[in-house]
């Protein structure tokens, strides 16, 4: 079985179909995948600013990461099971995707990055734990988890710019009883498309 | 709003945005995602301390001093980036009612983090000593969460007003 092959089952599982052929889900899950991920990068910034001696120097570093790391992984949990979901909708489209393929080699950078640090840094924890900065290869390592986590929020920007969402069932939107609410909305037709660009 | 939104389109910076579309929107909502990374990440943080469930070898006051300014930094650039989007795609953005309702919140969520903000540098020793424990402010930890979290949604449901129906602007024909 080939990878195109893979790609069009994933596509045409049940699961894949109904999210594509409901119009609320597909945004939701962008949703909740752009909350997660806030939280996976805004509680990590934490650990890396503390390894750099920036932040939360007044706290031994241990403690910071125990105490924060249980977050991120959560938070990173729910990123992948939502992001895993996306990509069934149109999985050749996002598998041949530069920006998506640009994704994942980070992520794979970033856990690199982490091994790095446990293999460095992370074995003499006990020697600086209480220190204002980590040693130089924590430091490298925590600048290297910016750059690498800032870079997948671009490379994942780019993916929406540069896919075309599959095509969703021509549902109609429900019809709000209230359009008394928006009388003095602008009336009249314009150049506003209907169905916006999706993704963007 | 539309004319004023038609019109903006048609101003330098707009237009020097629209031409550079490729790269320069994708690029300022990057980093608008970046900014919603660090005041989501410190609304969290503030929250699970309040809560009990994070942070408890620090005080209230530590925490908000730690995570605070850059809650309130952030909000500023998130305001900078924001209204690039805004002069980028003026009609993308100003007619739809997700835009408006978003608008609304972060308002009010910003005036919930600089009055709470302030109560505690303020009142630091009445809040370690009994107002941290109320359930109310408990509650009100949980709310803003919620609230940030429903103004992340609405500005990625700016790109799919459409499921408003007629509540959205750009459906009314």
């Amino acid at each position: 079985m080939d990878i195109a092959a893979i790609l069009k089952w994933i596509e045409a599982t049940g699961l894949a179909t109904s999210i594509r052929n409901s119009l609320y889900v597909f945004p939701m899950l962008e949703s909740v995948h752009v909350i997660a991920f806030a939280l996976v990068l805004g509680t990590i910034a934490v650990i890396d600013l503390r390894l750099l001696g920036i932040a939360s120097t007044e706290r031994p570093f241990k403690r910071v990461a125990s105490d924060i790391l249980k977050w991120t992984w959560i938070a990173f949990t729910l990123t992948a099971i939502t992001g895993g979901l996306m990509f069934t909708t149109n999985a050749s489209v996002y598998y041949h995707n530069f920006y998506f393929r640009s994704k994942m080699v980070l992520l794979l950078l970033a856990g690199l990055n982490m091994l790095a640090f446990e293999l460095t840094a992370g074995r003499t924890v006990h020697q600086w734990d209480l220190a204002r900065t980590a040693p130089t290869s924590g430091r490298v390592v925590a600048v290297l988890s910016l750059v690498i986590w800032i870079g997948t929020i671009f490379a994942g920007r780019f993916i929406g710019f540069t896919t075309s969402r599959a095509t969703v069932k021509d549902e109609a939107p429900v019809d709000v009883k209230f359009d008394d609410l928006f009388q003095s909305a602008p009336a009249g037709g314009g150049k506003i498309p209907a169905a916006p660009s999706p993704n963007k | 709003m539309k004319q004023f939104a038609e019109w903006l389109s048609t101003t330098f910076p707009s237009v020097f945005i629209q031409n550079h579309n490729s790269w320069a929107i994708p690029v300022i909502q990057s980093i608008h995602i970046v900014g919603i990374a660090i005041v989501l990440g410190s609304v969290f943080l503030i929250d699970v301390r309040i809560l009990g469930w994070s942070g408890r070898d620090q005080t209230l006051r530590q925490t908000t001093n730690r995570f605070g300014p850059w809650l309130t930094g952030s909000l500023w650039m998130l305001l900078l980036t924001g209204v690039l989007m805004v002069i980028g795609e003026p009609v993308r953005e100003l007619v739809t009612f997700s835009f408006w309702l978003k608008m609304f919140l972060v308002a009010v969520g910003a005036l919930i983090a600089i009055i709470f903000l302030r109560a505690v540098r303020k009142h630091e020793q009445r809040w370690e000593d009994g107002i941290l424990q109320r359930g109310t402010v408990k509650s009100l930890a949980v709310i803003t969460f919620l609230l940030w979290a429903s103004i992340i949604i609405l500005g990625r449901l700016i790109a799919y007003d459409h499921i408003w129906g007629s509540w959205s602007p750009a459906a009314v024909k």
